[in-house]
């Protein structure tokens, strides 16, 4: 890890989640740490210029939007995996995509208003990418979410 | 369903937030509204869990969890929730769900592991498989990623 400190530490395990939604939000964070409001406004900005903040906002229940989502995993030939991506994530439900080392190569979540959606989603990226083999495994219970990293 | 208003603050959180000294005034002025209705149907949205973290996202590979597995397990039914509660309470688990399984691909519980490299992921699912006893699972590392973003759930309707 290059060119952070104990401060800018302590201020990532604060804000990755509870951001306060008060008036000042970066003052109130500055207060519970003990440091001041600019010096935690210059800091998030260096971290969120280094890349090591990708973005500081909600993370929204699909469920309670009126959304469902799931996991998805192609059987893609080697070939086709670039051609397959683009189709994939032409969709804005599709948040994450990532080549897997499995017969089941390319993993994506998906997320839509309706199953039904969902299901005529890949149908459509089957018949445009000549991937017929498609699994959709939607999630029934969860177990853990957490999204809390602790930098020591 | 959220109304209107919700749906365009929830346009607004769902990208990045200002980092300057008053950003829910900025947001305020995008949507239309004043300062004090943004803070409290943001507070309102986190207390009723249709935000389900409100923070920072970090990228993983730039501070220190280095590498992150999938690993997918196959568990009888009538074990998942007990199984499903006990993965959850390692500390490297940052995700664990049931999923209905396909004919062909027979895990139903996944979890995602993060830790500082691959071996030590490989470990992490090795102490799991042996502290509960579950042999039949297998490990998908990612190789490449080809989309990672979040989701924009309603700014279209506002454009």
């Amino acid at each position: 890890m290059t060119a952070i400190d104990e401060t800018d530490k302590t201020i990532l395990n604060r804000i990755q989640s509870d951001f306060p939604i008060t008036q000042r939000p970066y003052q109130a964070v500055a207060e519970e740490l003990r440091l001041d409001e600019e010096d935690v406004i210059h800091r998030i900005r260096r971290l969120k210029e280094l890349g090591i903040i990708r973005r500081i906002g909600g993370n929204f229940v699909p469920g309670k939007l009126g959304f469902v989502s799931t996991l998805c995993a192609g059987r893609v030939p080697e070939k086709k995996i670039d051609g397959f991506a683009a189709v994939v994530n032409d969709y804005r439900g599709v948040t994450h995509n990532y080549v897997r080392d499995n017969i089941y190569n390319v993993w994506f979540t998906m997320i839509a208003p309706s199953m039904e959606e969902i299901k005529q989603n890949l149908a459509q990226i089957a018949e445009q990418t000549g991937v017929p083999d498609i699994i959709n495994l939607p999630a029934t219970r969860v177990y853990k979410i957490k999204a809390q990293f602790n930098l020591e | 369903m959220p109304n209107d208003l919700e749906k365009k603050i929830i346009a607004a959180l769902q990208g990045d937030i200002p980092v300057t000294p008053r950003p829910y005034r900025e947001i305020a002025e995008t949507a239309g509204v004043d300062e004090e209705t943004v803070i409290s149907v943001v507070k309102d949205l986190y207390q009723r869990g249709v935000i389900r973290r409100f923070g920072a996202t970090l990228r993983h590979q730039k501070s220190g969890f280095n590498a992150n597995a999938m690993v997918a397990w196959q568990v009888a039914e009538a074990l998942i929730d007990d199984v499903g509660e006990q993965i959850a309470a390692y500390d490297a688990v940052t995700h664990c769900y049931r999923r209905d399984p396909a004919p062909q691909w027979p895990y139903n519980l996944y979890t995602m592991v993060h830790a500082s490299d691959e071996d030590e992921c490989r470990e992490i699912a090795r102490k799991i498989s042996d502290d509960i006893g579950l042999s039949d699972y297998t490990m998908l590392f990612s190789r490449r990623e080809l989309k990672k973003t979040s989701m924009q759930y309603f700014d279209n309707e506002f454009d």
